[in-house]
């Protein structure tokens, strides 16, 4: 049974909705509507949420002042440059006077706030762009205070956090504005000449001149989620090429995967990740070293501890069983290092040119209280991770990330370790496409002189050249059951011999296991594995590699660049 | 001037509501999920606008669209009705903002009677018996002890951040206090990560009684008799009466005159509920104050003839109250079953589905509150209740017969309900001889297990 329209309505009245006369509306300001999902919420709720919709959890633009209330520890930010001389360079009609209105309704000067404030007690210069002011475009003024904040943070050795958000350059302004960009590329050029940290932190929308200046210049890149960040906007790329763009075009989640942001960080997190990276870029606390006593007595224990082993037997293990070793799934795979020998590891992602490779993770770290860069490569252990991770076969992207971390650690003057554990570089038409080779070559030439001492482990497979790229390094250390060599002993027999089957015959004769390759003078050191080697059983050998990087960093770390070039130049130029 | 209400609500309490509205013509706009398109409230108000998807958190527990539901239909009030949103201090805020009549009392007097600390707090400072208990927490077994000597045992000893039974005993004597205090902190301290107890007096075997307040906002409280609700499952309710068979007249006008001096320290007005645990001797304890319209209303409405809905749209209207306490007259016994689409052998779970036959009894002194027809779907998404069989005869003797009768004569087909569940109370010497308290059901369950 329906019941459609079958009751009689309400005696006596005439109905509809139309004829109803009374209106009532919602209290200024108690709702809004979301611009993301269009839900009716209560202001209050989005306020609280740190200007998140409860409803879709998309981001609001916030205002400066918030902005800067939920970064900066209680009452110490201190304003920059708060009156700046307004100037109508084009003389474009109406312009100051839309100026002079927005001033009112904001009760901002312009678009951009800057200051100094302090993050969790790591003291730093802040810029945040207001969407309010104009889309917050940069014209002569914002160029100005940001370019002058900078240059005072290069003065005063401050690190740089920039919160972009920005429609592009002020057309109002012209030619002008579009040298802002340069201008503050440059200062920015300047900062880090002296080695001082730039954090870059995208917020939607991140467009057009401001993406193709400041904002794509930091050290490190963070987003807030599902941010806008483009150089030429959606609207006009369609219009362009004629074609419709893919859902999630210019988002942040698109950047990180093609490399050209380190994180995507939540409202809710912002703080703590930039207190953390504060922290981890502290020059202040640099170079606390321990008693000498102290290094020495971890340096004898290693030595009487380590060297004795490395001369046993290899315990009736054939090179084939040690290949097969290596390439057991439940062995543990780059990240369960990371976690065990490192505190508060934060990844960055991406090569900054086309995409974050998944086959290897890299970030900073803390070993104990000194900040270092990791990279490791990543098998997966799952064959769902494994296909992600592209079974930690590095694509060219993955070789120009880990350069990229490379790089940043030396202008902070942070040691490397790097952990090996790869059947190879990635064998693909889109890894040849993007330039493989160059990729390796170039990370064997700039490792060769990055001025940061480099540890590189080999934890599992080292697959010729792609495990050779990660372990240009001062020392090369190896688990018992890991191996290192020019190629696969499957590939090896079938080159030499034809026949692949002959591989364990390979593996033989190729001399790449631990003990072989430390007779060769390839490694430095051996890591002996407990009989049954998994994530479950690795807690001694975390704590002797441990011991062993102790040594290693008080060692190098004591080293002058020359000491420590020539060190390694000579190491691989005797071989 | 009330000429147009928003029900906030659905099933029966959305119709009860839609019926009163009728009767004093006033119009009515029904909300409705999206699955709730041929719901019976949905076709019986004047207007109907839908407010979302199923789920309750996205339709009738969406402030904001019913806000704006209300705006849009240009009602001049809204009826929370029970349950969704009816005592929800945030919301009867809102419509105070937006200048939509919350019909209920003030979003403040929610908000207080809500939060179980407040509330108790002012029932203290008011002279009200309150379950006697510790004022803090008790940190060590020795305080316990003294604080349990001066509680009275039997004690209850619950952990401050418990639930499900865990971390809870009951102690009857000091040489049993030591072992249950601390197995329970043990309890308390490997389920919650925290060992902070409370004490409370333990009442066995109670009866849950409670009495229906009305207030105007010129001051006039009148209580309009008791429930006796005690017998339940797992805290849900299943049978009300009034009057309960426990209480004589001089120990019913001292609760009801408890009740009106609570509903008075609350601050209230409107319709709501003084909830008490009785004790075997007749002492009773204030347990909570339920800020809205109980599911049970119509038992107090048969007994003394008071539309209990009408009343309350008068008094958010600006009414007063027509009555005073002495015209209240008590006539009769009244007993509401409630019918719920749930299956007693499968462990009471809920059952869906369309009800493809449908019979419901009628006559002298039955009333049904429901919002099922022949062909509805009973949807699992809501409260699995489908009716409320109210009955009303001289006495409490014919009332259980009419109930039992009435019982009897229920047909729905299609899904699973506990009316031969009722049915077999009906039948039940002790519920007969009304020896009824909270334990009643789990009596009836290990003794048909």
């Amino acid at each position: 049974m329906k019941l459609h329209n079958m009751f009689k309505k309400t005696v006596g009245k005439e109905h509809g909705t139309s004829k109803n006369t009374k209106v009532r509306n919602v209290p200024e300001g108690l709702l809004k509507k979301c611009n993301k999902c269009g839900a009716a919420i209560l202001a209050e709720d989005a306020v609280n949420n740190n200007y998140i919709c409860p409803k879709c959890h998309g981001y609001f633009r916030m205002h400066a002042g918030r902005r800067i209330e939920m970064i900066a520890d209680p009452g110490t930010f201190e304003e920059w440059d708060a009156k700046m001389k307004f100037e109508n360079p084009l003389e474009f009609s109406g312009y100051e006077e839309k100026v002079r209105r927005l001033r009112e309704q904001t009760g901002l000067d312009e678009a951009v706030v800057t200051g100094k404030v302090m993050v969790a007690g790591h003291p730093a210069v802040i810029g945040v762009c207001d969407g309010r002011f104009m889309m917050a475009s940069m014209g002569e003024v914002v160029g100005e205070k940001i370019t002058r904040a900078i240059e005072r943070a290069t003065k005063e050795n401050l690190p740089v956090i920039l919160f972009a958000c920005s429609g592009g350059a002020r057309m109002q302004e012209g030619i002008v504005s579009l040298m802002q960009m340069a201008k503050t590329a440059a200062a920015l050029k300047r900062h880090s000449e002296k080695g001082l940290l730039y954090v870059s932190v995208l917020t939607d929308p991140t467009t057009g001149g401001v993406t193709a200046s400041f904002a794509m210049l930091g050290d490190i890149i963070l987003a807030e989620p599902n941010a806008l960040i483009g150089f030429a906007g959606p609207r006009v790329i369609e219009q362009t090429i004629g074609k419709k763009l893919p859902k999630g075009f210019q988002r942040s989640e698109f950047l990180l995967e093609h490399g050209f942001v380190d994180r995507i960080v939540e409202r809710s997190e912002m703080k703590s990740v930039l207190a953390r990276i504060l922290h981890m870029h502290d020059r202040t606390k640099e170079k606390t070293e321990e008693s000498t006593g102290e290094t020495e007595k971890i340096e004898s224990t290693t030595q009487e501890d380590t060297m004795p082993k490395q001369v046993r037997s290899k315990g009736g293990i054939s090179a084939w069983e040690r290949v097969l070793l290596s390439r057991k799934t439940d062995r543990p795979v780059g990240t369960d290092y990371v976690n065990m020998l490192f505190s508060d590891f934060m990844e960055f992602h991406g090569d900054r040119l086309f995409r974050d490779d998944p086959a290897v993770a890299g970030g900073i770290a803390m070993f104990g209280n000194i900040p270092v860069t990791v990279i490791a490569q990543v098998k997966g252990k799952t064959t769902k991770e494994n296909v992600t991770r592209n079974f930690a076969m590095m694509s060219p992207e993955g070789y120009r990330k880990t350069l990229r971390l490379i790089r940043q650690a030396e202008k902070f003057g942070r040691p490397v370790i790097c952990i090996v554990d790869t059947p190879g570089a990635f064998c693909g038409q889109e890894a040849e496409e993007h330039g493989q080779g160059e990729a390796i070559a170039s990370n064997l030439y700039e490792l060769s002189s990055i001025k940061v001492p480099i540890v590189s482990v080999l934890i599992g497979e080292g697959g010729s050249g792609g495990a050779l790229a990660l372990a240009v390094a001062d020392e090369v250390w190896i688990l018992e059951n890991s191996v290192y060599s020019v190629l696969s002993p499957e590939g090896f027999a079938s080159i030499l011999w034809k026949d692949s089957k002959r591989a364990s015959e390979a593996a033989e004769v190729m001399k790449l296991t631990a003990d072989d390759l430390k007779c060769l003078g390839i490694v430095e050191q051996v890591i002996r594995e407990p009989k049954s080697y998994t994530s479950q059983t690795m807690a001694g050998v975390c704590e002797e590699l441990k011991n062993m990087l102790s040594v290693f960093l008080k060692k190098y770390g004591s080293m002058d660049e020359r000491q420590l070039l020539n060190h390694r130049y000579d190491r691989f130029r005797k071989m | 001037m009330i000429e147009k209400i928003l029900i906030a609500n659905r099933g029966e309490i959305a119709v009860r509501i839609i019926r009163a509205c009728r009767e004093m013509g006033i119009e009515t706009v029904a909300v409705y999920s999206e699955a709730d398109k041929e719901a019976l409230h949905t076709q019986l108000a004047d207007e109907a606008v839908c407010i979302g998807p199923a789920q309750a958190s996205e339709s009738y527990l969406n402030m904001q669209n019913l806000i704006s539901a209300a705006l849009v239909s240009g009602a001049d009030a809204i009826h929370p009705g029970f349950g969704f949103l009816s005592e929800n201090a945030k919301f009867a805020e809102l419509c105070e903002q937006c200048e939509i009549t919350f019909i209920g009392p003030d979003s403040k007097v929610i908000g207080k009677m809500g939060n179980k600390t407040e509330a108790r707090a002012t029932m203290i400072a008011a002279g009200i018996p309150v379950i006697r208990g510790t004022n803090g927490a008790v940190l060590d077994l020795e305080e316990g002890k003294k604080e349990a000597a001066r509680i009275g045992y039997p004690v209850i000893i619950k952990a401050a951040l418990g639930g499900g039974g865990k971390g809870m005993r009951t102690a009857q004597s000091e040489e049993e206090f030591e072992s249950c205090f601390v197995t329970a902190r043990k309890e308390a301290e490997k389920a919650f990560g925290d060992g902070t107890m409370y004490i409370e007096h333990f009442v066995e075997h109670p009866r849950h009684i409670e009495f229906q307040i009305i207030a105007d906002s010129y001051g006039n409280i009148v209580h309009l008799g008791e429930r006796d609700c005690s017998i339940q499952r797992n805290h849900q309710k299943m049978i009300e009466e009034c009057p309960c068979a426990a209480l004589s007249d001089e120990l019913r006008k001292k609760m009801g005159e408890t009740a009106v001096k609570a509903a008075r320290a609350a601050g209230y007005t409107n319709a709501g509920t003084v909830e008490f645990l009785l004790e075997k001797d007749g002492t009773f304890y204030f347990m909570e104050m339920n800020t809205r319209i109980q599911v049970e209303h119509p038992v107090t409405e048969c007994v003394t003839g008071i539309d209990l809905i009408k009343e309350q749209i008068r008094i958010a209207n600006g009414g007063e109250l027509t009555f005073r306490q002495e015209d209240i007259r008590m006539t009769g016994h009244a007993i509401e079953c409630r019918i719920n689409a749930e299956i007693p052998e499968r462990n009471f779970t809920p059952s869906a589905g369309r009800i493809t036959d449908l019979h419901l009894p009628g006559g002298n002194g039955i009333r049904v509150d429901t919002a099922v027809y022949s062909g509805c779907e009973v949807l699992p998404y809501y409260d699995s209740m489908l009716a409320k069989l109210i009955v009303h005869g001289k006495d409490r003797r014919e009332a259980v017969d009419k109930m039992r009768s009435a019982l009897g004569e229920i047909i729905i087909e299609g899904i699973g309900t506990n009316v031969d569940y009722q049915y077999e109370i009906s039948e039940n010497e002790d519920f007969i001889s009304g020896k009824t308290d909270v334990d009643f059901i789990r009596r009836l369950s290990s003794e048909t297990a």
